[in-house]
């Protein structure tokens, strides 16, 4: 029986991620309790929410002085602003007098931020504008220790547009944090004439019952994507492009769609991203296709060998809890250790013909909405995956495939053969490194 | 109730009733196939997601044509997939039904409000089931009157909760 040789799990508090994690020759393995226990949960926050690079906001969100927006690091509410001169400032959403959040918008323009509780106001930089009724007889006194302003989060760097923040003061430069992943956003956002994307739809958001690593595996699962979203081959396979697929999913015949997606790269990075790519195999049908001007043009600026890149397959996600695919930018919320928000945002290249944007928000919507034929399904196999694992009688969740063939990088980096599970495994390495450090 | 004051209304309020209870009743016993039979062949089926802003820069939840309608009725009656395996049961209540004139002849709008419950069959005891869920939703109609008989040419379901992370929605409200 599989797994009967291996260990329990080791587990100790001052290293919560200590034996969650099996990495022995041509195996891997992770612990059940990595998913579904709450003090392994409130550790996450901490050890890894709290020490790397996690997105907050897309600058085209806030496109002008005063423009704010509510995200969450981890658990922590925090405002993401934009200043009278154009800087980006992360502020923990928290009054520093006694708690109470003083945003409760989600998005907006203010100067200022007022809490509604004693009154005390912030500038949008964070900064304490004003306490109130200080100097009554009753108030502070004149050692007051009194706070600067709201808790800035110590560092903020963007992206093209895509803005990280860390609570880490420590944490290293965006750039070398994003790695290979970096190459492909370049790659994705190079589309637009401009290099440049804007969220303008509401994303979908979407709760599931399952813990959030679900989200950051299946993104670059090519592995399920037969079997999950098995209906929505038969749905390709009778409409094709007819109802609006816009060529998100190349292949007409389960077979094709299969053959398509175990072609390409499969990358496991060192800090525990995951990539599955490959340059486009049809270059020609976008040159000649409905928006030929605006594909030509997009080789013109960049070259045909990159061309191939731009307009092929990129998918990624990014430690802990950032994706993209297709023309989409994800970004998944741990609440609990069984309950997840997902939010998707199409977003639209900047430049590019109105009607090739709308297309993708309609190819889009019949894949990735509520009532879509891919992500609802998805987020039910992750209530299912979390229900199984009550059965904890089972230690192992097995994350096996193609591990004898995954080719170790100078770099840290591993590469995969297709539908392997080199993605996830290096997820679960930089999770466990930052779990288990002391 | 209070009707139209037309003197020769479209459809009168008995009418208009009678045929949002009729469409309630084709998708709550799971009759797709007429429900398609009621729309007219440029006809929409729309679910906004945000009321605000074209379809041309916002995603929808649902935003079907003729086709597009076809392919989800097929999706539900003949596929199996996961965010419907076990299906789900709805019903429909309308309520607050309001006739309006159209402006062209042979048009007519009719507004109501709609209370959809829904829950799905299988083990209530697992995550994911056993949930009951209330949809609540202002729901427009146009209809075009065909030799008398009126077809759907745009269903718009703006719910109250869109800017609210959803839950299932795969199948039809």
């Amino acid at each position: 029986m599989a797994g009967r040789e291996l260990p329990r799990s080791a587990h100790r508090d001052d290293e919560p991620g200590a034996g969650l994690v099996l990495e022995a020759p041509h195996k891997f393995r992770v612990h059940t309790r990595a998913y579904n226990d709450a003090a392994i949960f409130r550790a996450e926050m901490a050890r890894i929410f709290e020490k790397v690079w996690v997105f907050v906001a897309h600058t085209s969100e806030l496109p002008s002085a005063g423009d704010f927006k509510t995200s969450y690091i981890g658990l922590q509410p925090v405002i993401v602003t934009r200043g009278e001169h154009g800087d980006i400032s992360v502020l923990v959403n928290r009054c520093m007098h006694r708690g109470a959040v003083v945003c409760r918008e989600m998005q907006g323009n203010a100067r200022q931020f007022e809490c509604p509780y004693h009154g005390w106001v912030y500038g949008n930089d964070g900064k304490l504008l004003s306490l109130t009724h200080g100097r009554e007889k009753g108030g502070y006194s004149e050692h007051f220790d009194q706070p600067e302003g709201l808790f800035k989060v110590p560092r903020v760097e963007s992206f093209r547009g895509l803005i990280f923040a860390s609570f880490n003061p420590d944490v290293m430069p965006l750039e070398s944090f994003l790695g290979r992943t970096k190459t492909l956003l370049e790659r994705r956002f190079n589309a637009s004439p401009t290099g440049e994307i804007v969220f303008r739809s509401k994303p979908f958001v979407a709760r599931y019952r399952g813990n959030w690593k679900f989200q950051s595996e299946n993104i670059v699962d090519d592995y399920h994507f037969v079997f999950t979203h098995g209906a929505f081959i038969d749905l390709q396979a009778k409409y094709g492009d007819s109802t609006g697929n816009f060529g998100l999913h190349p292949g007409g015949s389960a077979a094709e769609m299969r053959k398509a997606r175990y072609r390409g790269n499969v990358w496991g990075c060192d800090q525990g991203h995951g990539i599955l790519d490959a340059p486009s195999a049809a270059v020609d049908s976008f040159l000649s296709g409905p928006f030929a001007d605006h594909y030509r043009s997009v080789r013109d600026r960049h070259g045909a060998d990159e061309f191939a890149w731009i307009v092929g397959r990129g998918i990624a996600s990014i430690f802990p809890n950032l994706g993209t695919i297709h023309q989409q930018i994800r970004t998944w919320r741990p609440i609990a250790p069984d309950l997840t928000e997902v939010a998707i945002y199409p977003y639209e290249l900047k430049g590019a013909p109105d009607s090739l944007n709308a297309g993708m928000l309609r190819a889009q919507e019949r894949f990735y909405s509520p009532s879509g034929y891919g992500a609802p399904d998805d987020v039910e196999m992750f209530a299912s995956n979390q229900q199984g694992l009550d059965g904890r009688a089972v230690d192992w969740l097995i994350l096996e495939r193609g591990v004898d063939t995954d080719e170790r990088q100078p770099n840290g980096d591993y590469h995969g053969q297709p539908s392997s599970e080199a993605c996830q495994r290096s997820f679960w390495r930089q999770w466990q490194h930052l779990m288990s450090e002391r | 109730m209070p009707t139209t004051k037309s003197p020769r209304p479209t459809l009168t309020q008995q009418a208009a009733e009678a045929f949002l209870t009729m469409e309630a009743e084709l998708l709550d016993e799971r009759r797709l196939e007429e429900w398609l039979k009621l729309f007219t062949p440029d006809g929409l089926y729309w679910i906004p997601l945000d009321d605000g802003l074209p379809a041309e820069h916002s995603v929808s939840m649902v935003r079907d044509d003729a086709l597009r309608r076809e392919e989800r009725v097929f999706h539900l009656l003949h596929t199996r997939f996961p965010a419907q395996s076990p299906s789900s049961r709805t019903l429909h209540m309308v309520a607050n039904v309001r006739v309006i004139e159209g402006a062209d002849a042979g048009m007519v709008t009719l507004r109501s409000n709609q209370v959809v419950h829904e829950v799905r069959a299988g083990d209530y005891r697992q995550l994911g089931l056993g949930e009951r869920h209330t949809i609540v939703a202002k729901v427009e109609h146009v209809l075009r009157l065909e030799s008398g008989e009126p077809r759907i040419a745009l269903k718009k379901v703006l719910l109250l909760d869109r800017d609210l992370p959803q839950g299932n929605l795969t199948f039809l409200l």
